[in-house]
């Protein structure tokens, strides 16, 4: 079952004069339940790619669908509320709102989606016993460690349980070690909970361990190798 | 929640929220006290204005304001003062006559404004006899007793105890009429005109000079509570106001201190709004400092699912919760610096204005409109003034956040 449709999707910036081409046409379909890595070096269009899969850029041309529905004629607020009950977000860093405890950063979602506070409850302190945080419900981002940031992000991106998570370089910020137990864990949830994951990185972990691994070259797709 | 984040957003920067409070309360403080302020000096000139003589109220002939005609007598005084001393609103009243005259010692001569008064309900009306500073105050016996303020005795040069000659001209022959007093007392009352341009003697010998025997041309009334005074809707005015006769309250007997009225109530409109402006500057400054600083954090919430409307709305929440708890602030110190003044009071006495002068010392009066009005208007405003950045912030592009928040 297609989760991701990308058909023929350009996308260009424009910084005064200059018109750059980050995406010249790229064709990608994710199935669910990939763990996918789209690779490339800085500049080759992978965080675009995402954040156009991901509802948070529109494309200069081209269609973009997210299970089944076509997302790059979607309002702003529309977007919004497809993003937040179909799409969990991963970034390198400052993932979590500083005001909220870990507790609140992951119920924010349920939150926004009216999920009754009984509900939220139950559903945090499993998903915290899952990413190995309990206890820490009460704690602020700033009393956690990159890698247990990290954990309360994904917690926080998978506990409403959407159709696909997308990591923007989740392990650029942690040391070998911490981003190593932190792709075990998004592993185990891929393989347990059929969790979709794609990720826009340059790290060779994360590309060794990928079922799929997409390589951008300058803003096309230069080769998909499934594992 | 939005509330709660914003609650806490604004002890983030704490020496920032520290500064944006610290001006809106301090304007805030400044604008309760200016209030409290003109507030009593108001109370204090029209009681100033209205206790030493002049009185909360008088009665009249219709035109003798204008030109003081001695004919121009009250119709039935005696009917009006008989319901006068019925009226349950009504304290303490005083027949009087009225005239200009001249007073001649053996050293001088100035000319003057005559007031025949009734010693005893002058005493209970007005400060006459509190303002005797040489002297004795007039007693109703005293039938060539006069007294005059210390200027006009300076002027005269003369001492209490001189022989002083009074001249005025009688109602309806016009024919002049002197009479040889003597000085009983010296008053300073701090009013220029009445210290160097008035002389009292008895109503009895006023009448008899002018040939108005059982006549008065002015009853000042004064009214068991003050502020009824200020009441311009009152039945009480038209009851009097009959038969030639008008009755008017201290505002339209000093038409400038009615204006004086608008003015100082215009001035504090101004300076509300002036503060206003200034916490519309320091509210946009702080917010957008605060939004750009969060420019990342806010593209992670508009990609998580938060709506533009609701991030404009956390924007708005947070203006409002700077504004209040400025305000609460700004409350407890204007609670505590009208407090103070308003029990050891500012020294503005010798002070002239609009004709009055302050004697007293003004009490800054508080006010439950100044603890309400002002600042429910403040948290109401700031809120508005919020709205601009945060149309700013629902605006936000979660991709373009996150790659300037990075930045």
């Amino acid at each position: 079952m297609k989760v991701i449709e990308v058909k023929n999707v350009i996308r260009t910036y424009k910084t005064g004069e200059i018109e750059v081409r980050a995406l010249r046409g790229v064709d990608l379909e994710i199935e669910k339940g990939e763990f996918t890595a789209i690779a490339g070096p800085s500049g080759s269009g992978k965080s675009t790619l995402l954040n156009i899969v991901g509802g948070l850029d529109t494309p200069t041309e081209g269609e973009v669908s997210l299970g089944g529905k076509l997302i790059n004629t979607m309002s702003g607020s529309e977007l919004s509320s497809f993003r937040r009950d179909h799409v969990g977000f991963i970034f390198q860093s400052y993932n979590l709102i500083p005001v909220l405890t870990v507790e609140e950063n992951i119920e924010f979602v349920m939150l926004l989606q009216g999920v009754d506070k009984a509900t939220r409850k139950k559903k945090v302190a499993e998903i915290l016993e899952e990413v190995g945080l309990s206890g820490s419900e009460e704690r602020l981002p700033s009393q956690l460690s990159g890698g247990q940031q990290q954990r309360v992000a994904v917690a926080r991106a998978i506990v409403s349980t959407p159709d696909i998570i997308l990591a923007d370089e989740p392990t650029a910020n942690l040391d070998s070690k911490t981003g190593s137990a932190l792709l075990d864990m998004m592993r185990k949830l891929n393989e347990t909970k059929g969790v979709t994951f794609v990720f826009s990185t340059h790290d060779k972990m994360i590309m060794e361990r990928a079922k799929r691994l997409v390589r951008l070259k300058d803003g096309m797709i230069d080769s998909d190798e499934r594992r | 929640m939005l509330l709660k984040m914003a609650w806490r957003n604004i002890f983030r920067n704490k020496r920032r929220s520290f500064i944006a409070a610290a001006a809106i309360s301090l304007g805030l403080t400044a604008l309760i006290f200016v209030d409290a302020l003109q507030e009593g000096m108001i109370i204090n000139m029209v009681k100033s204005a209205t206790s030493s003589f002049m009185g909360e109220s008088q009665i009249h002939n219709e035109g003798f304001t204008n030109a003081l005609e001695v004919e121009r007598t009250i119709k039935d005084p005696d009917g009006i003062m008989k319901g006068l001393s019925k009226e349950p609103l009504i304290k303490d009243f005083a027949p009087r006559i009225k005239t200009l005259g001249m007073i001649t010692s053996p050293g001088n001569v100035q000319s003057l404004m005559l007031m025949g008064i009734d010693p005893q309900k002058e005493k209970a009306l007005s400060k006459m006899d509190e303002a005797m500073i040489k002297g004795e105050y007039l007693e109703d016996s005293d039938e060539r007793g006069v007294i005059i303020g210390s200027r006009l005795a300076e002027i005269l040069e003369v001492e209490v105890g001189d022989r002083l000659v009074i001249t005025v001209a009688q109602a309806n022959t016009g024919e002049m009429s002197q009479e040889m007093m003597r000085l009983k007392g010296i008053f300073k009352l701090g009013i220029r005109e009445m210290d160097r341009g008035i002389a009292f003697i008895p109503i009895t010998r006023a009448a008899k000079m002018l040939g108005l025997e059982g006549q008065i041309h002015e009853i000042a009334v004064n009214f068991k509570d003050h502020k009824k005074s200020w009441d311009k809707n009152l039945p009480i005015w038209k009851k009097y106001s009959k038969n030639g006769n008008v009755y008017k309250n201290w505002m339209k007997l000093m038409p400038e201190m009615e204006a004086m009225l608008s003015m100082t109530a215009f001035s504090k409109y101004m300076v509300g709004f002036i503060l206003f402006l200034l916490v519309a500057g320091v509210i946009v400054n702080t917010l957008f400092m605060s939004i750009y600083e969060r420019m990342f954090e806010f593209g992670v919430m508009r990609a998580i699912g938060v709506k533009p409307f609701k991030m404009g709305l956390l924007v708005v929440f947070e203006s409002g919760v700077l504004a209040f708890s400025a305000t609460v602030i700004g409350i407890i110190t204007s609670l505590g610096l009208s407090g103070i003044f308003s029990h050891v009071g500012i020294d503005y006495t010798g002070t002239e204005f609009v004709s009055v002068s302050i004697t007293e010392l003004i009490y800054p009066v508080m006010t439950i409109e100044q603890y309400t009005s002002f600042p429910i208007a403040l948290v109401v405003f700031t809120m508005i003034v919020g709205i601009y950045p945060a149309i700013h912030a629902a605006k936000i592009q979660p991709a373009d956040a996150m790659k300037k928040g990075t930045k």
